[in-house]
C-alpha cells in the first residue's frame, strides 16, 4: 500500500468513527497527517481528544478493513489538497475534512455550476418547474448540483438527466447518507444515473443512515458547491432554507422561484423574493445570474457560451428558453384529440393551484356525470393532472417531471 | 315433591331450552343447585327468597334441590329466576301443578318481587315457541315478536300467582306484531323524525351528497376522505335514514341481536329502522366482532347489521380491529369461537369510513399539507390494501365554498332522497338481489349490461392500465347502481364515468397525483 493510499485509508477510518461530526472531524486531522492522526488517537495521545473518547473505538477499527470497503464499493476518498478534490471547497470555512465521492469528481470543474433545490412536498407546479430549469441548465453546459430528496431535488436532476448523455453538464449531487444508502428509495433509478454521468458526493461514511442531522450539514456543501442557488419551492421555515443561510454566508447569490401567494409551498420561496433575491422564472433568468456571479472570477463568462448554446438547440428541436410552454395544443408530437365542450368547460374552471371537483362543479354548473367525462378526457390528452380529489393545469407538451428518458418534442 | 319448569337461557345468539327441575323433600332446610349455574344463576337463591317473602308468599324451611338441565350446559343471566320461584311453589304445593300445564318461565326477580326484564327475551322467546309463554311485563312486546305463540305478563310476583290461581284476569294478550311491521322496502314508520338531523342541513358538498345517495342505493361501502371540519361525520350521520325499512326477517335478526346486546328496543319491540353504530375509535377487537367470557355478546359490527356502521377517524383504529373487519365484511355474518363454543352473529351493514388525508388534516391539495411524505405514507399504510378493498365509493370531502354556505338554497331533504332511493331499490330487487353490491362478479355481464359506449370506455380505462380487473366489478356495480337511479335499462357511458370518479382509489389517502 502506498503512502498516499493509507492517508485515504486512515482518513475514511476517522470518518467512520462513531459519534465523530464534520467539525470534529476537522478538529482531529487539523495539522496532522491522517495516518500520525489515528496512531495518536490509538495511543490516546491526541491533543483534539483529551478525554480519550475516540480511543477505544480506533483500537477496535481495523483501517485496512474500512479501505477494502471502499475499494468494493468503488467509493473514491477525496482528502483537500488532492487534485479531485472539488477546488471551490478548498478555501470553504466548512469545507469537510473527507470527501466521499461515487462517479467521476472532476466534473465540477471548469463549469458553471447551479443548486436547484426546494421542498420534498412540492406541488405538480414546483416539479415541473424544477424539471424545466434542470433540463435547460443542463442542457446549456450548467452543472445542476442538487440533493436528490424526494419532491424539487429529485425533480431537478430528472429534468437535467432529460438531456442526452454526452451533451450538455453532467449532473452532480450532494447526498446525507453513506454512499451504499440510496435515500430515498424511490429516487434509486436517478442516483445510479448521476452515477453514472456525473458523479454523487456525501461527507459521511459508508453505511450512515437518513438521520435527519445529516441534511442541513449536507445542504452547506450544496451551497459552497454552486454559483448560484435556486430555491423552487419551500414552505416556511423550510429545510431548503439552510440552504440559503449556507449560500448568503459565502456570498454566493440567491433566487427564487415566485408562486402563487395562496400557495403554502411557495411561502418561504415568495419571502425570499420579498427579501431581495433574484426571481427566476426560467433558466435564462438563472444563466444571467450565473453570469453576474462568475463576472471578475476566473472561469470564463457562460453567457456567450449559453447562447450558442441556445442557438444549437433549435438543431435538436426543443423549445427556446424563455417560450417553454407556449404553444399548447400539441402534445408529445402528437395531435391532441379533440375536446369536448364538457372538456372545456372544465378546463376553464381549473386554476392553476390544485382545484377540488366541487370548485369545478360550482364553475361549470355541469352534471356529476358530465363534469367527471370532461376531468376524464383533459387527463387522457394531458392537459389536467388528476390528484387525490383534485385537479390541476399540466403544461402542454410536459411529461411527468419523473419521466427522465424524453423523446425531443416537434416544436420550436 | 318434584316440579319441571320450562324454560330458556341465552347461548350466543339463540336461545336453548332449559327445564328447572325443583325437588323439595324432608330433610335438614337447605337449598342446592346443580347443572352448571354461573354466578349470576347460583345468586337466584337470595333474589328468590326476598321475592318469595316480600309477595307474602312462604319458603319451604325443607329440603330444596333445584336442576338444571340439560346438566352438561353451562347457564348464564338471571332470567332463570322467575321458573326457580315458580317451580318452588309448585312444589312446595303453594300452587296447583295444573296451573302451570303447558307454560314456561322466564325472568328476573327483584328482592321486593317485582318482575324485571331479561336481555335476549326474543331468541329465548323462540326457543320457547310451543309453550305459553309468562314474562315480565316490560318483556312482553319482545316475546310476541316471533311467531304467533301466546304470551302472558305480569307485574310483580305476587300479581302472577294471583293470575295463575285464576283470581286475577290476564292482561289483554299481547297482539302479534305483523301489523306494525311495515311491507319490506318501504320508509319506516316516523320517517320524517330523523334521529341524526336532516340531509338539508348539509350545504354545498355535490359530490359528497350524490355517494351518499348511490351508497344508500347500492349498499356500497363508503370512504369519506377531507380535512377536519368538512362534515365527514354529518353527512355519514344521515346515512341511515336515507335507507328503507328493513323487511320483516331481517328486522328480526335485528332485533335478536340487539335484544341479546341487552340494548333497548323500540316500543312495539321490532327494529324496523336500519340501526346506526359509531364505535369510538379505542375500540377492542371483541367490542367490535363480539365475544366475551361468560356469555357471548353480540359486538359493533353485529349491532350494525341491516344499518350502518359508522368508523369515525379510521385511521386512528387499531390494525387489528380494521383488519378483523375484512372477513365479516366479506362473508355477512362473523364467527366467535372460545373455548366453549361457537357462535355465528349476523354482520351484514354498510361500512362508512371517514378520516383525514394524512396526519395534518389538510392533504390532498399539495402546498397545504404540510406532513412530510413519509408521514403521508406512514398514515396511508395503517389501512391495508386488503380492507381499503372493501370500500367501494370514495371521495374527497372539503369544508364547503364560502359561497355555498351564503348561498343559503338548502339541498335535498332526507325525505326527498330516502323516498328516490326505496324507488330504486325495487330496481336491484328485480335482478335478485337486496342491493347491488351483492351482484355476484360472475354474472354482472347478463345481469346488468353496458351499452356500446360504455364497454368501449371500460376498454379504454383497462387497457391504459387505469382500471385493475378488480376495479373493474366494483366500477361496473357502481355504474348500475347510478343508472338505475337515472332510471336507465343498460349501463350507459355517463354512468361509468360517474362510477370511475366514485370508486374508492388507494392514492386518495395519500394526498399525491396519480402516477
Amino acid at each position: 500500500m502506498t503512502r498516499v493510499d493509507d492517508c485515504l485509508v486512515h482518513a475514511a477510518a476517522l470518518a467512520g468513527l462513531p459519534g465523530i461530526t464534520p467539525v470534529r472531524l476537522v478538529s482531529v486531522m487539523a495539522g496532522f497527517d491522517p495516518v500520525e492522526a489515528w496512531t495518536a488517537l490509538v495511543h490516546g495521545r491526541h491533543p483534539a481528544d483529551p478525554d480519550r473518547r475516540f480511543g477505544a473505538a480506533a483500537r477496535a477499527t481495523d483501517p485496512a478493513e474500512v479501505g477494502e470497503r471502499y475499494r468494493r464499493a468503488g467509493v473514491q476518498i477525496l482528502l483537500p489538497g488532492a487534485e479531485q478534490y472539488p477546488s471551490m471547497l478548498v478555501d470553504d470555512p466548512g469545507a469537510p475534512a473527507v470527501l466521499f465521492a461515487h462517479g467521476d469528481p472532476s466534473v465540477l470543474e471548469g463549469r458553471p455550476r447551479v443548486a436547484i433545490v426546494g421542498t420534498r412536498s412540492a406541488t405538480p407546479y414546483g416539479r415541473q418547474v424544477a424539471a424545466d430549469l434542470g433540463r435547460d441548465l443542463a442542457f446549456s453546459g450548467v452543472v445542476v448540483v442538487s440533493g436528490l430528496a424526494l419532491g424539487i431535488d429529485g425533480a431537478a436532476h430528472a429534468g437535467a438527466l432529460q438531456v442526452a448523455e454526452g451533451e450538455g453538464a453532467p449532473p452532480v449531487a450532494v447526498v446525507g447518507t453513506g454512499l451504499d444508502v440510496v435515500y430515498p428509495s424511490s429516487n434509486a433509478r436517478i442516483w445510479d444515473e448521476v452515477v453514472a454521468r456525473g458523479v454523487v458526493l456525501s461527507e459521511s461514511p459508508l453505511g450512515t443512515q437518513p438521520l435527519p442531522k445529516v441534511f442541513p450539514a449536507r445542504n452547506r456543501i450544496i451551497a459552497a458547491l454552486s454559483d448560484v442557488v435556486v430555491v423552487v419551492e419551500s414552505h416556511h421555515g423550510g429545510g431548503s432554507l439552510y440552504t440559503v443561510d449556507a449560500a448568503a454566508r459565502r456570498g454566493i447569490p440567491v433566487a427564487a422561484v415566485p408562486g402563487s401567494v395562496r400557495s403554502r409551498a411557495s411561502e418561504g420561496t415568495n419571502g425570499l423574493l420579498v427579501d431581495g433575491c433574484i426571481p427566476v422564472r426560467d433558466a435564462t433568468d438563472v444563466m444571467v445570474a450565473i453570469s453576474l456571479a462568475r463576472s471578475g472570477r476566473d472561469a470564463p463568462a457562460p453567457a456567450q457560451q449559453a447562447a450558442t448554446l441556445v442557438a444549437a438547440r433549435g438543431k435538436r428541436a426543443m423549445p427556446p428558453v424563455g417560450t417553454v410552454g407556449a404553444s399548447p395544443g400539441v402534445a408529445n408530437g402528437t395531435p391532441t384529440p379533440v375536446i369536448s365542450e364538457k372538456g372545456r368547460s372544465v378546463l376553464g374552471a381549473v386554476d392553476d393551484t390544485p382545484t377540488l371537483f366541487e370548485t369545478i362543479l360550482l364553475r361549470t354548473g355541469l352534471a356529476i356525470a358530465e363534469a367527471a367525462q370532461g376531468c376524464d378526457e383533459l387527463v387522457a390528452s394531458g392537459r389536467l393532472l388528476a390528484g387525490a380529489g383534485w385537479w390541476s393545469k399540466q403544461q402542454p407538451g410536459r411529461s411527468g417531471a419523473g419521466e427522465a428518458a424524453v423523446a425531443p418534442t416537434n416544436r420550436g | 315433591m318434584i316440579a319441571t319448569i320450562p324454560s330458556a337461557v341465552l347461548i350466543g345468539v339463540d336461545g336453548k331450552h332449559v327445564s328447572v327441575e325443583v325437588h323439595v323433600s324432608n330433610g335438614l332446610p337447605g337449598f342446592t343447585m346443580v347443572g352448571l349455574p354461573d354466578a349470576a344463576v347460583r345468586e337466584s337463591r337470595d333474589r328468590v327468597r326476598a321475592a318469595l317473602l316480600s309477595s307474602g308468599l312462604a319458603w319451604p324451611l325443607r329440603r330444596v334441590t333445584v336442576n338444571l338441565a340439560p346438566s352438561g350446559m353451562r347457564k348464564g343471566g338471571a332470567g332463570l329466576d322467575l321458573p326457580i320461584a315458580v317451580g318452588l311453589l309448585v312444589a312446595s304445593g303453594e300452587l296447583d301443578p295444573g296451573t302451570v300445564t303447558g307454560m314456561a318461565f322466564i325472568g328476573e326477580l327483584g328482592l321486593d318481587g317485582s318482575l324485571r326484564g331479561v336481555p335476549g327475551t326474543v331468541v329465548l322467546a323462540e326457543a320457547l315457541g310451543s309453550h305459553v309463554l309468562v314474562v315480565p311485563e316490560v318483556g312482553a312486546c319482545e316475546a310476541g315478536l316471533w311467531g304467533d305463540h301466546p304470551v302472558r305478563s305480569a307485574p310483580t310476583l305476587a300479581i302472577l300467582v294471583e293470575r295463575l290461581l285464576g283470581h286475577q284476569p290476564w292482561d289483554q294478550p299481547v297482539p302479534p306484531h305483523p301489523g306494525t311491521c311495515p311491507a319490506p322496502g318501504d320508509r319506516p314508520p316516523g320517517g320524517s323524525a330523523s334521529r341524526h338531523g336532516d340531509l338539508s342541513d348539509v350545504q354545498g358538498q355535490r359530490l359528497a351528497r350524490r355517494a351518499l345517495e348511490v351508497a344508500a342505493t347500492g349498499g356500497h361501502h363508503l370512504l369519506l376522505v377531507g380535512p377536519p371540519g368538512s362534515g365527514k361525520t354529518m353527512l355519514a350521520n344521515r346515512l341511515p335514514d336515507l335507507l328503507p325499512a328493513l323487511e320483516r326477517s331481517t328486522a328480526l335478526e335485528v332485533s335478536r341481536v340487539h335484544s341479546v346486546a341487552g340494548l333497548p328496543l323500540p316500543p312495539g319491540g321490532l327494529m324496523v329502522r336500519p340501526p346506526f353504530r359509531s364505535p369510538h375509535h379505542g375500540a377492542s377487537p371483541v367490542s367490535m366482532i363480539g365475544g366475551g367470557t361468560t356469555w357471548m355478546r353480540p359486538g359493533e359490527i353485529s349491532l350494525a347489521h341491516g344499518g350502518v356502521l359508522f368508523l369515525d377517524e379510521l385511521g386512528e383504529f387499531p390494525t387489528v380491529v380494521l383488519d378483523a373487519l375484512r372477513q365479516p365484511l366479506e362473508e355477512g355474518q362473523v364467527r366467535v369461537s372460545r373455548a366453549r363454543g361457537s357462535t355465528a352473529f349476523p354482520a351484514r351493514f354498510i361500512l362508512v369510513g371517514a378520516m383525514n388525508p394524512c396526519p395534518c388534516g389538510e392533504g390532498g391539495a399539495p402546498g397545504w399539507c404540510r406532513c412530510s411524505e413519509s408521514a403521508r405514507e406512514r398514515y396511508a399504510r395503517r389501512l391495508s390494501a386488503p380492507l381499503l378493498d372493501r370500500f367501494d365509493i370514495a371521495v374527497r370531502v372539503d369544508r364547503p365554498d364560502v359561497d355555498d354556505l351564503m348561498d343559503g338554497t338548502p339541498g335535498e331533504s332526507t325525505t326527498v332522497v330516502a323516498e328516490r332511493v326505496v324507488a330504486t331499490r325495487r330496481m336491484a330487487a328485480r335482478r335478485h338481489v337486496l342491493t347491488n353490491s351483492e351482484l355476484p362478479g360472475a354474472t354482472l355481464r347478463s345481469d346488468a349490461p353496458m351499452s356500446a359506449a360504455a364497454s368501449k370506455l371500460v376498454e379504454l380505462q383497462m387497457r391504459s392500465g387505469m382500471l385493475s380487473a378488480r376495479g373493474l366489478h366494483r366500477v361496473h356495480r357502481i355504474a348500475r347502481t347510478i343508472a338505475d337511479l337515472e332510471g336507465a335499462d343498460d349501463i350507459e357511458a355517463s354512468h361509468v364515468y360517474e362510477a370511475l370518479l366514485l370508486r374508492c382509489r388507494r392514492d386518495l389517502l395519500l394526498g399525491m397525483e396519480q402516477r
